[in-house]
């Protein structure tokens, strides 16, 4: 990560204008007992009190680290029922990164934040939609499968 | 000139300054070497 993608520029400039940065060591005493750390680099996604919405394992190339970012961003204001900021941060990600490994993820999780908005589960079949013609082996789609069913 | 990211150290400081900034906390668990 140290001499491939935090130097990248825009990943430095993403972490610094949305993020605050925390870095620790692996045998950092309390926190890597308290968030059960086994291996490097571990990135996780805290909201400000602390609770951890997102974890990755294992390096992560520029493009992919933003996008991972996005998600874990994401799913923190899904998990906190912010759907109207979630649906906002994953649309920017399907936006800026349709490449991105957190794509489909992000593809799903937007059609749930939107069935929690209104409760018109449309959403969820357009996420299946999505997902099939662009992600058809990824295993997103695989569990948007039931909302093949919704008219 | 080019961005570096400003590594926060302290979690009680990273978290004070993501509630002061309406930001998440990116934390890194890494291996010094």
């Amino acid at each position: 990560m140290d001499a491939v993608t935090y130097p990248d520029e825009g990943v430095a400039k993403f972490i610094n204008d949305n993020l605050i940065p925390l870095r620790v060591a692996f045998d950092h005493k309390p926190l890597a007992s308290d968030f059960k750390v086994k291996w490097t680099p571990t990135l996780i996604t805290l909201d400000s009190d602390g609770v951890e919405h997102h974890r990755t394992v294992g390096f992560l190339a520029p493009e992919e680290l933003i996008g991972s970012l996005m998600l874990g961003i994401g799913k923190s204001n899904f998990d906190r029922e912010e759907f109207d900021k979630a649906i906002a941060t994953f649309g920017s990600l399907l936006e800026r990164h349709p490449k991105s490994d957190s794509t489909p993820e992000a593809i799903f999780l937007r059609g749930v934040s939107m069935y929690k908005n209104t409760h018109d589960p449309k959403p969820l079949r357009a996420s299946y939609d999505k997902l099939t013609a662009e992600y058809p082996d990824n295993e997103w789609t695989k569990r948007a499968y039931p909302y093949r069913l919704i008219n | 000139m080019a961005s570096k990211i400003e590594w926060e150290t302290s979690m009680d400081k990273a978290l004070s300054r993501a509630k002061a900034e309406g930001k998440h906390v990116l934390l890194d668990f890494f291996n010094p070497g």
